[in-house]
């Protein structure tokens, strides 16, 4: 195989991502702005991003260990919310299955919501002998240096930030692009109203326990009426 | 501890992005578990956006904060029109801004 291939392949990669990057950097700044908010230490903020490296996930980490949750219930949070990734990991075994071990490691490690979104979309329409394993290459290393600097740069100015800035609202705002668009169907708007009032009503629940349960009861609604819709 | 953790949650989520290439299964779920888990962002997130509008921070209770609801209202709006992650925002944290500033 060309080195040629394999380089224009891993830059087309980087093309694409990049116009992503105008949502995730906001959210990375936000991110390192949240992390020293609540009381994690700049290195353990700016590492999360990089051990974790899951935006939403690390979001709600840090607000659970803010709040005192106990270990499991942050660990069992994030495992909830990145569940979706197996979901990815599927779509992209067919491509993928056949590499070296190194190299799935390198990419399960980037395999992220964006990263996913554009390089799905290139592995399904390249020729078969396309080495398209570098366009995830590209995309998500674009991803995850954009990420890394982002939360760097928002530890940074993070204590400089009026309270007034509302800058933490910003998390809901990113959800709620994701969530909102996604809300045509009965049962996915069914999963969300379902989730969005068990999370409100379960606020008083031991060990910060509303997140899983919301999810899970959020999950639950989406199914049943996706199977009572399947019956009628 | 909070190193633990951290390192914990990011073996979990390593493992389930590659979970599927890993050489480990088959590389197949079944079509039940995969409409299941198509709902888990929507639920995750819905749950973090309703916690994150109604709940006030301070104490934990629901509370209706004006310009944190009209905000999320508005940009749920655009979302739906624009699709946009960055008009959301945008617009979201604008209309934040100027209603905290007229009330």
């Amino acid at each position: 195989m060309s080195e040629a291939r394999k380089s224009s392949e891993f830059w087309r990669g980087v093309r694409d991502q990049l116009p992503l990057q105008l949502g995730v950097a906001p959210f990375g700044l936000v991110f390192g702005v949240l992390g020293i908010a609540s009381g994690l230490s700049e290195w353990q903020t700016i590492l999360m991003s990089a051990i974790v490296f899951g935006g939403a996930s690390q979001v709600v980490f840090a607000q659970l260990w803010m709040s005192g949750a106990a270990p499991w219930v942050v660990g069992g949070s994030v495992a909830v919310i990145n569940a979706r990734h197996i979901l990815y990991s599927v779509s992209v075994a067919p491509y993928l299955s056949a590499l070296p071990l190194r190299w799935r490691i390198v990419l399960g490690y980037l395999l992220t919501d964006e990263a996913f979104a554009v390089s799905i979309h290139r592995f399904e329409g390249a020729k078969p002998d396309q080495p398209v394993h570098y366009h995830l290459l590209g995309s998500g290393l674009t991803l995850w240096v954009c990420w890394q600097l982002s939360t760097i740069f928002g530890v940074q100015i993070g204590a400089t930030l009026p309270p007034y800035l509302n800058l933490e609202f910003a998390i809901p705002l990113t959800f709620l692009a994701i969530v909102v668009p996604r809300l045509r169907h009965g049962p996915e708007i069914a999963a969300a109203l379902c989730a969005g009032l068990v999370a409100l009503v379960g606020q008083d629940l031991p060990w910060n326990l509303w997140i899983i349960v919301a999810a899970v009861a959020g999950i639950g609604a989406g199914a049943c009426v996706d199977w009572i819709r399947g019956r009628l | 501890m909070i190193w633990i953790i951290m390192v914990v949650t990011g073996l979990l989520n390593f493992a389930m992005r590659v979970s599927m290439f890993s050489g480990l299964f088959q590389g197949a779920i079944s079509p039940s578990l995969r409409s299941v888990l198509r709902f888990v962002p929507i639920a995750v997130l819905s749950a973090v956006i309703a916690a994150a509008v109604f709940i006030d921070p301070a104490n934990g209770a629901v509370s209706l904060h004006i310009p944190k609801v009209l905000a999320a209202a508005i940009a749920a709006i655009i979302a739906w029109i624009t699709q946009s992650v960055i008009a959301t925002i945008a617009v979201g944290l604008a209309a934040i801004w100027i209603i905290g500033a007229l009330i």
